[in-house]
């Protein structure tokens, strides 16, 4: 509910098409500026405006000396433009691999905000022992998974196959446990 | 490698192919895919005051109509202009001249106009319509700081000798001519 007031404001303040339908309003939200088409390949600039990326190359590319964004003649530069990736882009071809290639979108890490981060038995501390003991915990879950998923069964409590398999595991729990300690240590 | 391969008689009609278009066949086709986005959003919007429609066939070649503001000594004159698109609109801008002689500073005795959005400050995102609208606005305030018309230019600031004389000539190079 919240996002569709959001929306409806600015098409209130279109000039002089109030009258036409939403939709109409809508899909024109998502046109280019240049070519007046449903954008393709879209980027928008910082100062937040619209294009497809071959339609805004173009531009920068006729006039070098005057880079300038052609809604509000703010400056703009190619490697300042954001690629948008819509649902329906998925399947489409990478455009990065047409001419001109899109520039990429740049990910920033999220700012970590726990009191210990990367380190001690917090969250921070259990994200980083599951990441680097990817090899105890396999070794863990074939070592206990005494479930009927089509394993062999474990041998019977006192048979001598018993014995060695408890000597094996607590030998391999405690390697498992001395990797993940030097491991921190480290 | 492949290109040396081309016979030389099939390469020299296709390069001349392109110099008639003065363009990318590609680019011709999205260039006359913008003009009729713009038709349309043109014959929808119905704009007072301003109308355009391309000059028979050709798309890139458009004739534009565009009565004087109210309020101005330009109301109820009418004039015509051409508007010539380049293969590599909007990119550059159209080519735009007034085809019904007209008195103002800014335009000269070929139809010329002189007006920034037309030169150094177009931008792609203009269009047929915001031209004309501009042009028309124009009519009624123009730049007197860099005339093509001096005369005009002078005249501006004596509005009632401006329009006795701007009417004259209207009489003159429209009324009379078409009567004829
Ligand atoms: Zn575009
Ligand atoms: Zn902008």
């Amino acid at each position: 509910m919240a996002s569709r007031v959001t929306s409806d404001s600015p098409n209130s303040d279109a000039s002089g098409s109030a009258s036409q339908d939403h939709e109409k309003e809508d899909s024109k939200n998502f046109e280019c500026n240049i070519c007046l088409d449903t954008a393709r390949d879209a980027v928008v600039s910082m100062c937040g405006h619209l294009f497809c990326w071959p339609c805004l190359h173009q531009w920068l590319e006729t006039r070098p000396t005057r880079q300038v964004c052609p809604v509000c003649k703010a400056g703009i530069s190619k490697d300042k433009v954001i690629p948008l990736y819509g649902r329906g882009s998925t399947d489409q071809q990478d455009p990065r691999e047409k001419l001109p290639p899109r520039p990429p979108g740049q990910r920033a890490e999220p700012e970590n905000t726990g009191p210990f981060p990367g380190f001690g038995f917090g969250d921070g501390g259990f994200q980083m022992s599951f990441g680097i003991g990817a090899f105890p915990f396999t070794f863990f879950a074939s070592t206990f998974n005494f479930g009927n998923d089509g394993r062999p069964a474990p041998p019977q409590a006192g048979s001598p196959q018993h014995a060695d398999e408890q000597f094996l595991s607590q030998v391999f729990l405690f390697m498992a446990v001395f990797f993940i300690i030097w491991l921190m240590l480290a | 490698m492949s290109t040396q391969n081309i016979d030389p008689a099939a390469s020299g009609a296709r390069n001349k192919d392109m110099s008639d278009k003065g363009n990318k066949p590609k680019d011709t086709h999205s260039v006359s895919k913008r003009l009729q986005q713009e038709l349309m959003s043109l014959m929808m919007s119905g704009e007072t005051g301003v109308s355009a429609f391309p000059d028979g066939d050709n798309l890139f070649k458009w004739v534009g109509t565009l009565q004087g503001a109210e309020g101005t000594v330009y109301e109820g004159l009418k004039y015509k202009l051409t508007l010539d698109f380049p293969s590599s609109y909007p990119y550059t801008a159209p080519v735009v001249k007034f085809d019904t002689p007209i008195f103002h500073p800014n335009v000269d005795t070929n139809g010329n106009i002189c007006l920034d959005i037309l030169k150094e400050e177009w931008s792609a995102l203009y269009t047929v319509k915001t031209i004309l609208i501009s042009i028309r606005s124009l009519l009624g305030e123009p730049n007197n700081n860099s005339p093509l018309n001096t005369h005009a230019a002078e005249l501006w600031e004596n509005q009632v000798a401006y329009k006795k004389l701007l009417l004259e000539k209207y009489k003159k190079d429209v009324t009379d001519k078409e009567s004829s």
